[in-house]
């Protein structure tokens, strides 16, 4: 074991803390240091704009070091964490075992319509092979979740997203909704402030996303309202989902906080293209 | 000194298990089998860097040169990223000896435990716990 192989094992962790998917998608950031961190990032002070509106610019994730490429003929161990040793013949199971517990353990679900749980569930069942996400596909607002990446100007803001390399365009300029706008992936966003909020409306969001991997299927009368606020070097994001055809009520998707990128150089990666190969090899209704 | 290397590696998984992120699009349980372990000894002929998992394919011949291709799958990019590999690192045009574990469905398919390289070195790209290791 070298300093090397430490360094890389303690970089690809830390790493993993800022640029986990999942972790993203379990509230509030938990990154190195937690809420601690967070707490300590909210309470600098809010940069604002000319107009008054506290300025979202900035990179809201990744590392504040850049990631260290392995020298030609370098040998490195990168373990996935699974609660088990690398050697137990069970990972695979224990991979699905924690994934099925931290489901179930969810305490957020969309308010869908009893008649629909049944789909809900068969959905969830087989979601391997029904996830539009595993196949490609974008995930879609909202279960894209907060941006990557936020320029402000005005009367426009552009989000970015490092996934997917997916970006949207919003004009808070006081104009309305496209009437002409197609049904897409990301929808029709118009956005305002409402105090210090920054509210970004969306509609015309097509059916075949889902809100989450547990067969969160919508209708494309969805309509989500997102809300970005800035505190300090912390970043809140906030989404209200309304679906008439599906949910007994509104959702409230579980908010998330991210702390800005430290590193004034950040810049976010190009996610490599997606490509399933995997789809035709699955032969059991094991998932996770 | 071995409790310093421990206790680095000890806060390094733990940072790990707390960020648990998603690995597989899917169960890799449904589609490779951990009890059929298999060495392929061959030339890597070329590296999908995608998502939501890279390939690496492999030409391995037989003792009397007959060639079947493999194609061997492992982490996501942005895992490999972080580790610090990059495309270039996995062997591209090199001969190598990868274990792996085989799919289910008896294609030449199987997901990546180790990659071996002529000098010597090696690339394990894995799942688990090192805390939770064998001694």
């Amino acid at each position: 074991m070298t300093r090397r192989f430490i360094f890389n094992l303690a970089a690809i962790a830390i790493a993993a803390l800022c640029a986990s998917p999942a972790l993203a998608q379990r509230g509030p950031q938990r990154g190195a240091g937690g809420a601690d961190a967070n707490a300590a990032a909210a309470a600098k002070p809010t940069p604002r704009t000319a107009d008054g509106h506290p300025d979202l610019t900035g990179v809201w994730a990744g590392s504040a070091e850049p990631v260290k490429t392995l020298a030609p003929g370098e040998s490195t161990r990168i373990l996935f964490p699974v609660r088990t040793g690398p050697d137990d013949k069970r990972i695979f199971d224990e991979m699905d075992r924690a994934a099925k517990e931290r489901q179930a353990a969810e305490p957020n679900k969309p308010p869908y319509k009893p008649e629909l749980m049944e789909k809900v569930q068969l959905l969830s069942d087989k979601r391997q092979f029904n996830d539009p996400s595993f196949y490609c596909k974008p995930l879609g607002v909202p279960r894209m979740g907060p941006p990557s990446q936020i320029v402000q100007t005005p009367g426009l803001v552009v989000l970015l997203y490092q996934g997917r390399n997916t970006f949207r365009t919003i004009p808070t300029d006081g104009r309305a909704h496209n009437p002409d706008a197609d049904w897409t992936w990301a929808g029709d966003s118009v956005a305002h402030w409402d105090g210090d909020a920054l509210v970004v409306d969306t509609t015309r969001l097509v059916e075949d996303s889902w809100l989450g991997a547990d067969g969160w299927f919508h209708s494309n009368k969805m309509h989500v309202v997102e809300r970005l606020s800035r505190q300090g070097d912390t970043l809140t994001w906030k989404a209200t989902v309304e679906d008439p055809v599906v949910f007994t009520k509104s959702w409230e998707m579980t908010p998330r906080t991210l702390r800005l990128n430290p590193n004034p150089k950040a810049l976010l990666e190009e996610d490599p293209p997606c490509l399933e190969q995997d789809g035709p090899h699955i032969v059991t209704d094991d998932h996770h | 000194m071995r409790q310093i290397l421990g206790s680095a590696l000890g806060l390094a998984i733990a940072l790990l298990g707390a960020a648990a992120p998603a690995l597989a699009h899917h169960s890799l349980q449904s589609e490779y089998d951990i009890n059929q372990s298999i060495t392929l000894k061959g030339t890597v002929t070329k590296v999908d860097w995608v998502n939501p998992h890279v390939y690496v394919y492999l030409d391995v011949k037989d003792d009397k040169g007959a060639v079947t291709k493999w194609a061997v799958t492992t982490l996501p990019p942005g895992n490999l990223r972080r580790g610090g590999l990059t495309r270039d690192l996995l062997g591209y045009g090199e001969t190598v000896s990868i274990l792996a574990f085989r799919a289910r469905d008896g294609a030449n398919l199987a997901f990546l435990r180790t990659i071996t390289f002529a000098d010597g070195h090696k690339l394990e790209i894995w799942l688990g716990d090192a805390t939770k290791e064998a001694p």
